[in-house]
């Protein structure tokens, strides 16, 4: 009898203990609006992660301030991803258990890609996310998503624009990392190359955590390129890049991508960095154009922020624009809606966040502006004007 | 106390399930699994599907460095393989979805028999090595061949089909992972009650001897690849249909990692303890996120705090296990039920 009653017991503080943990929260207020966050606060990306759910904290703060979204207070759901895609998902779920989200935030390509078909599915949300894979730009294939900010290829667009204008007929070597990310945009740049006159002479392709570059750079010695165009890295290996090309005596120009563009990871570096060139979509914490919305951050934040933090904030300040505009059209809060309501922004403010008012007809924003690494002040110092590759 | 298991015949000294209470236990777990997706919500069923993918893996990989002694850190790769087979065949060609995952078993077999050829040559830590290899190789071979594999941005999948119903919901899905899964715990469980099994323990416990007593050494080794790539196979096919993109980064090295962590924690060489291990390694670093959700009203901004924690955390718990019960979790289970075999007589 004993033994019975004892495996009962286990049994039901076992079901019981299931039960407990699986009953989602109920939402107190019905009235809040949930942004659900997929964000790596740890793993590789974590670095990242970490500016962009403070960043996304501050705008949500900011808007509650002035009343929320038509008097609906909004707030920041989210939960750390690792950077792994099954993690994401599992996020994803438990947190659309436990409110209802119409807003989502999501930290992959991986992580875009395989939750498309559920979205659609719902038909409930709209998603942002760190990824800016070119893949994603397509509204016929994904409906419910966009980016805040151009895609790769439109990234390298701009960097190719301002060098065709720089310097007409230039010579250009991409070096891309061996993973999804960064051989996103090397077919789309070739044509785009050759349609403003430029020549791309060759492309090395390194694993991502790639350490001796020699061979590599023998072969930039080999193509002395004017410019060399990396994507696909954060930070490594393009120091090395630079060291040895410098002591080769190339005089190619070094240029990147947005992930690459925080003039933090190159504060260590040190004078090997000076002249490194790249596209950025968003003005840096730093600058001195005037702009309300950058005053406001370093009022809140008086220690530099990442342009993880600047992506982050403007994601939420659109994710929540779009939500604003379909309730103020009188509409439920659907995916259809929702993202119908984004693309009607046009010439938007974005309180000098971006340097020119901005238009979102599709899934991406496709603008940015060249910023060129200045070592002694330790910054991103603009080197162009705006560009739009916008067609 | 274990009374009135007295055995009369050999088959029942053979079965897998000899008690009763061995049998109230499997029937409360039948009756768990068939009421699960009733009562779970949409997190908890996720998590339920993932759990079952990793289980079927990590009982395959245990059936190969468990039973057979011969370590590998290519399941990984062997998943990809099923996972490209199954978005492969449902793209180009159509077939019904059970059909994929077996030519996903089926064919991850091939590449694994042929994986595993150096094994005879090599064992241990080269062994493992030379698995590690394979998976680049075969990492290389998804990227580039772009006509099949789709290269770097890889395949999207239309859901699998049941009868005219596309199972796209978690709640289908479980239905269609847990019987399989089940009968490919059930079919490891056999497995080591035929010759075949006992020839696997016999090369892992001593593989010279296993030769003087007669098994061909080339071909067990071999049958054991297959048969444990086979289930990786099948575990990435269930993986694709789940996530439903398949890219070379799908799978990456780490996760070979992952089903070698989840059958050391869970115990190397038996049944319970791949299942354990898996369930142990997929669920646990998920609750630990409740004990950041309960500090989070006392910790200011505890999600960004507590997170890297939570990974420390789950390591320190890996290794605890294995210091403290390096036969792993299984053994925990096993003197759980010897305690009560002479309970309450024991001194």
């Amino acid at each position: 009898m004993m033994l019975n009653w004892t495996r009962r017991k286990i049994l039901a503080s076992a079901a019981a203990m299931t039960l407990a943990l699986g009953v989602p929260a109920i939402a107190q207020d019905n009235q809040e609006i949930v942004i659900g966050g997929s964000i790596p606060l740890t793993g590789v990306f974590g670095f990242a992660g970490v500016g962009i759910e403070a960043g996304m904290q501050d705008y949500i703060k900011i808007l509650n301030e002035e009343g929320g979204i038509d008097g609906r207070k909004v707030r920041l759901s989210y939960e750390d991803t690792g950077y792994k895609v099954d993690t994401s998902v599992a996020v994803f779920n438990k947190l659309t258990s436990q409110d209802e989200i119409h807003l989502y935030y999501g930290d992959s390509t991986g992580f875009a890609k395989t939750i498309n078909p559920e979205l659609d599915r719902r038909g409930t949300m709209i998603m942002a996310g760190a990824s800016f894979a070119s893949e994603l730009n397509d509204p016929a294939k994904f409906p419910a998503q966009f980016l805040a900010g151009p895609d790769y290829t439109e990234m390298v667009s701009i960097l190719l624009e301002f060098i065709a204008k720089e310097k007409p007929g230039a010579t250009i070597m991409l070096v891309n990392s061996d993973t999804e990310f960064g051989r996103d945009p090397i077919a789309k740049t070739k044509e785009r190359a050759s349609a403003l006159g430029l020549e791309v002479v060759g492309e090395i392709i390194t694993p991502p955590t790639a350490v001796d570059v020699s061979t590599e750079v023998l072969k930039l010695r080999r193509a002395r390129p004017d410019y060399a165009i990396f994507h696909g890295y954060i930070l490594a290996p393009l120091p090395e890049f630079m060291n040895q090309a410098k002591q080769l005596g190339l005089e190619t120009k070094f240029m990147g991508t947005f992930w690459s563009m925080d003039s933090s990871i190159w504060a260590d570096v040190g004078e090997a960095a000076n002249g490194f060139m790249g596209v950025m979509p968003y003005r840096y914490y730093y600058d001195t154009e005037a702009a309300p919305m950058l005053d406001k951050i370093r009022e809140m934040r008086p220690q530099y922020q990442s342009t993880a933090y600047t992506q982050g904030f403007l994601t939420a300040m659109l994710l929540t624009e779009a939500a604003k505009r379909t309730l103020a059209a009188g509409q439920e809060l659907n995916a259809k809606n929702l993202k119908a309501s984004l693309n009607t922004i046009k010439d938007f403010d974005t309180g000098g966040l971006i340097g020119v008012p901005i238009s979102i007809p599709g899934n991406s924003i496709p603008v940015g502006r060249i910023y060129q690494y200045d070592a002694a002040a330790k910054q991103m110092k603009p080197a162009s004007d705006w560009i739009s590759v916008q067609e | 106390m274990r009374i009135a298991t007295a055995k009369q015949s050999y088959s029942s000294d053979e079965a897998l399930l000899r008690t009763n209470t061995q049998w109230a236990w499997m029937g409360i777990l039948a009756l768990a699994l068939l009421a699960a997706p009733f009562l779970l919500d949409g997190y908890w069923l996720y998590l339920a599907c993932l759990v079952t993918i990793n289980v079927a893996s990590a009982t395959g990989l245990n059936i190969l460095t468990g039973f057979t002694g011969l370590v590998s850190l290519g399941q990984a790769a062997f998943m990809a393989v099923g996972a490209y087979t199954v978005a492969v065949l449902q793209r180009d060609v159509g077939t019904p979805f059970l059909f994929n995952l077996l030519a996903a078993g089926a064919l991850t077999a091939i590449v694994g028999v042929l994986v595993g050829l150096p094994s005879l040559r090599v064992k241990g830590l080269y062994l493992a090595i030379a698995t590690i290899a394979a998976s680049f190789i075969l990492h290389f071979v998804f990227v580039n061949w772009q006509s099949l594999t789709n290269g770097p941005s890889g395949i999207s999948l239309e859901p699998a089909t049941f009868f005219g119903a596309p199972l796209t919901s978690n709640f289908h899905l479980y239905w269609v992972f847990v019987p399989i899964t089940a009968l490919m715990v059930l079919g490891a469980a056999n497995l080591f009650r035929t010759r075949i099994g006992r020839a696997f323990i016999a090369i892992r416990d001593r593989d010279i001897s296993a030769e003087v007593l007669g098994i061909p050494l080339l071909r067990y080794k071999l049958l054991s690849f297959a048969i444990s790539s086979f289930y990786a196979g099948i575990a990435g096919g269930m993986w694709a249909y789940f996530f439903r993109v398949v890219t070379p980064e799908s799978f990456p090295f780490i996760t070979s990692i992952f089903f070698l962590a989840a059958i050391i924690v869970g115990g190397m060489g038996t049944i319970l303890g791949g299942i354990v291990g898996a369930v142990f390694m997929t669920l646990v670093p998920e609750l630990l996120r409740f004990l950041v959700e309960w500090a989070s009203p006392f910790v200011p901004n505890a999600g960004t705090l507590l997170s890297p924690v939570r990974t420390v955390v789950f390591g320190a718990l890996i290794v605890g296990f294995l210091v403290f019960e390096p036969q792993g979790m299984a053994e925990i289970i096993q003197r759980i039920r010897r305690f009560f075999h002479l309970w309450p007589f024991r001194k």
